[in-house]
């Protein structure tokens, strides 16, 4: 038996070695907090390496309607993103409306051919119904949602203001629903259910939502000029213009609040104040969007709640009271407290009370109904009390997010699936676990802190007259110096087999981060939730004990040179010269990007996450196949890590000494830290092709001298 | 550890040019740790070979490649049986001790050292190491304050320092430490300097009997009542 690869090497351990193909990454706390479970971390590094088309493709596959989310998601992926303990948190959300308006997700063709004869009805057509039925039709059941307004998206269309969602991607949404083949029926309340079943709807999803207003239950809450927000904000994305006057009072701290405040201020409201009873802190809307509202003129009153109103002269005459804040109650907010004496008047023409929202079902849906008339539901099946029926969406949970509405209706479509394929509920088989921890200060200390670059937004005095978007779209980039911000959190380096560490400490000394430790039973540990992936390690590690932790991070480079060289080889061309180079820069905006654009015949690039991962053995490899030099150029300033060109020049010196040993100049290989400012290593690139290019004249003149 | 350089490519090219199937054999411990002879050299050195046999345009030599833990050890070089069937020679880059075990346990396959073994040292920082033992089997070091002056001092000298010491440095080095001012720094530290008053005699130069055997093990005969 005679063996050549290398990788046969200890098999005296083999069984314990995983394969190649295991991906041992952690999920990342942004994908664990997002209710879709989103590949947040992946599709922030392919925007990082310019692969716009693949970084949609992975949101696609974890969002039905990512251009939606794009615009309106509520982001809880930034709350837990670890690079807050940094400085500020990726803008995981106005990245993907860069991939989604970049990578032209509107053009992107969806089709569904009908496999099942089991008919689903969806009542309710807002996120929860758009989701199951885009998956169910997927799936090839012949779906139908019934929609009692006149045009589709519930909440979408008749609770979000256009200015934060304009309607025509709202409209490219429903069209591609009805391009899959989903039957859409507006206009159409459904009253019973027994109705649908006898219509020969084998399962039924009830996603109503939560329309209905609370009231405020104060005194003269049922006055002339007094609406509720819900009310408010679908008359007017229904198109009616309801008359407010001049000054506006909203009361409420949630997001429909700000909606209803901001709506009522572009209807032409002169004065529009928010009145809430707690303090900004408890406040649950979102910060952004308190921040635009302010940022319009629209006046906060923060620790003050009406107690009484009375109409007089077409005017609301509204008592108010201060308040201050008491122990946390049930929801750990802390309670407001009225303080006794504080009342003050305030003359105001119309009252929107936004203070909460609850489902209003119909009574012969015969369905159970928990707290806040919310319908109960089995939470892992979905299944209410009556057999073949589902909820989901806000009539379950009450107001909540767009995209727990939209995992509930993805959730829902699988449980169906499962219930009319008579099958026992399959739940995901994640064998990931979840990154837990802090980055430790000495590894926070170390990261380059690069501020977060926010989308432009439309200025205060743009956009306070009409309903035209308020937040633009990165550009190119801008996109991808933010999106290289991501820490790559649980994809870092692991040692994959204790016996084949050396336990040189080799990580230890070279790891910028400060990541590897010795434990007390003096081996090794690379701690996974402070590596932040580098490959620094991986490629210093003299025994090849540390790989890092996706497969594809572990073959890329040997795979992109192996199609590389194949191909120059082919080309015959001459002289032929490889340029490693770091993909994130290619896409930058630096002398990288150029190079990439007008990349020149005979210099075969090859992308790689990082050179700083790039091996000897990689720098070696291409001289072998032929090629006449190489060069590593990394991204240099733009670098989001440390210490990068200081590995490759230390790997560069050594392969240059072995070329001198073959007999080959060692100016053959070369590295560059190009950036954004520096004119001059562009220009020493230049020379350096050029140098390659009379080395290559020199040796075929002495080669024909000799023959 | 014993510390190792990889000898020139040119020299292994010559020592295997008469062969032609070739294990490039690394070593998992030493070897490994002071980067000369673990997976990753033992992998550069195959693509340097191959690149050189590229440019060279002859194409005699294959190579195979293998790590053992340890190829100072039988059972270890046990797990090389069935590898070494088909090879013609084998290029050890383990120390110049792996290099003789594995050549006494393959008594048919020549045997080439990859390596030169250099000293018993430390690692001083990332790729910087120290040679800090000779080996002399007689060790001093309780008197010298933990600082061996035959390693460190150039003439191995037990009653230094010598004349040739200046600011702290050797004579025969400026950037090298006059292992005797370390020793009497130390010492001072240790309020032990009373050690530099004494005198001590020579080493016993006589020649030790080469090679050296460690038996550790006691001979007990095996009798009836072993069971």
């Amino acid at each position: 038996m005679y063996l050549s690869a290398s990788n046969d090497a200890y098999d005296y351990r083999a069984s314990k070695t995983p394969k190649s193909s295991l991906d041992h990454s952690l999920i990342p706390p942004c994908q664990a907090a997002c209710p879709l479970h989103m590949e947040i971390r992946e599709y922030v590094d392919l925007v990082a390496q310019g692969r716009i088309m693949e970084a949609l493709q992975v949101i696609r596959d974890g969002n039905p309607f990512p251009s939606i989310c794009a615009y309106i998601c509520t982001h809880p992926c930034e709350e837990a993103c670890r690079r807050s303990q940094v400085d500020k948190p990726v803008a995981i959300r106005a990245l993907k409306r860069f991939a989604v308006e970049f990578g032209g997700d509107r053009r992107i063709y969806t089709e569904a051919d009908t496999i099942h004869s089991d008919k689903v009805a969806i009542v309710g057509s807002g996120p929860a119904g758009m989701a199951c039925a885009y998956y169910l039709r997927k799936m090839g059941y012949p779906v139908t949602i019934f929609e009692a307004h006149s045009e589709v998206g519930g909440m979408l269309r008749v609770g979000i203001p256009q200015y934060r969602l304009p309607r025509e991607i709202l409209n490219t949404e429903v069209q591609r629903l009805t391009q899959m083949g989903v039957e859409i029926r507006t206009n159409t309340r459904v009253v019973s259910l027994d109705l649908l079943s006898d219509m020969g709807y084998k399962a039924i999803f009830i996603t109503i939502g939560a329309h209905q207003s609370l009231r405020m239950g104060i005194e003269g809450d049922d006055s002339p000029g007094v609406i509720d927000g819900a009310t408010f904000l679908r008359e007017v994305n229904l198109g009616l213009k309801p008359s407010l006057g001049k000054r506006v009072v909203v009361v409420g701290g949630g997001n429909v609040a700000i909606d209803a405040a901001r709506t009522a201020l572009r209807l032409g409201a002169q004065k529009v104040t928010i009145l809430y009873r707690r303090s900004r802190e408890e406040m649950p809307a979102d910060p952004a969007e308190i921040e635009q509202a302010m940022e319009e003129g629209i006046d906060i009153l923060f620790l003050v709640a009406p107690i009484k109103l009375k109409r007089r002269n077409s005017k609301l005459n509204m008592t108010c009271i201060k308040m201050e804040l008491g122990d946390p109650d049930a929801t750990g907010r802390r309670r407001p407290i009225p303080i006794k004496g504080s009342e003050f008047n305030k003359q105001v023409d119309v009252l929107i009370a936004a203070i909460g929202q609850a489902p209003q079902m119909p009574s012969d849906f015969r369905l159970r109904i928990g707290r806040g008339s919310t319908i109960q539901v089995d939470p892992v099946t979905l299944t209410t009390n009556r057999a073949g029926v589902f909820a989901g969406g806000d009539a379950v949970t009450g107001p909540a997010t767009v995209t727990q509405a939209l995992a509930s209706g993805k959730l829902a479509a699988s449980r169906i699936d499962d219930y009319l394929q008579h099958r026992y509920p399959q739940v995901d088989r994640e064998t990931r676990v979840g990154l837990t921890g802090d980055l430790l200060p000495k590894t926070i200390e170390m990261i380059k802190t690069i501020g977060r670059l926010e989308p432009p937004i439309l200025p205060p005095e743009a956009r306070a007259d009409d309903f035209t978007p308020v937040e633009l779209v990165y550009d190119w980039a801008t996109a991808i110096s933010e999106a290289r911000r991501c820490l790559r959190c649980g994809m870092g380096a692991e040692i994959t087999s204790q016996e084949k560490c050396a336990t040189c400490l080799n990580c230890l000394r070279v790891c910028p981060y400060h990541v590897p430790y010795l434990d007390t039973n003096c081996v090794v540990q690379i701690p996974v939730e402070q590596c932040l992936a580098c490959g620094i390690c991986v490629a210093e590690c003299p025994a090849k004990a540390i790989v890092l932790r996706k497969p594809y991070d572990r073959r890329q480079i040997a795979e992109e040179l192996d199609h590389a060289l194949k191909s120059a080889v082919e080309s015959k061309s001459r002289p032929f010269i490889v340029g490693i180079c770091c993909q994130y820069g290619l896409f930058g905006t630096g002398a990288l990007a150029s190079l990439w654009r007008e990349s020149k015949a005979g210099i075969w690039i090859i992308p790689v996450l990082c050179v700083a991962r790039v091996e000897t053995d990689h720098m070696l490899r291409p001289f072998e196949m032929g090629a006449d030099g190489v060069f590593i150029a990394g991204c240099g300033e733009q670098c989001a890590r440390e210490n990068t060109a200081l590995w490759v020049r230390q790997r560069v010196e050594k392969v240059r000494k072995t070329l001198a040993q073959v007999g080959l100049e060692p100016e053959r290989i070369q590295s560059f830290m190009l950036s954004d400012t520096d004119e001059d290593s562009s220009t020493d690139l230049d020379q350096f092709i050029a140098q390659i290019g009379m080395l290559y004249l020199t040796s075929t003149i002495k080669q024909e001298g000799k023959s | 550890m014993i510390v190792a350089e990889q000898k020139p490519l040119e020299e292994i090219r010559q020592m295997i040019a008469p062969y032609q199937k070739i294990l490039l054999l690394g070593c998992g411990t030493c070897m490994t740790v002071c980067d000369a002879g673990g997976e990753r050299e033992v992998s550069f050195l195959h693509s340097a070979l191959r690149l050189a046999q590229a440019k060279s345009g002859d194409a005699t030599h294959t190579f195979s490649e293998y790590i053992l833990k340890r190829q100072c050890d039988p059972e270890f070089i046990d797990l090389l049986a069935d590898r070494v069937n088909d090879v013609d020679a084998i290029l050890s880059l383990g120390c110049g001790i792996g290099v003789q075990a594995i050549a006494e346990r393959f008594s048919d396959i020549p045997v080439l050292p990859g390596v030169n073994t250099s000293f018993m040292g430390m690692t001083k920082e990332w790729g910087v190491w120290d040679e800090r033992c000779a080996a002399c089997g007689d060790c001093r070091l309780a008197e010298t304050a933990g600082i061996c002056p035959i390693t460190r001092c150039t003439k191995g000298i037990l009653n230094g320092p010598c004349a040739g010491t200046k600011n702290g440095k050797c004579e025969a080095s400026k950037d090298m430490d006059c292992a005797w001012v370390l020793i009497y720094k130390r010492l001072e530290r240790l309020q032990q300097l009373e050690k530099m008053r004494r005198y001590y005699p020579p080493r016993n130069f006589r020649a030790i009997p080469r090679p050296r055997r460690l038996v550790k093990k006691v001979n007990i005969a095996v009798g009836e009542s072993d069971g």
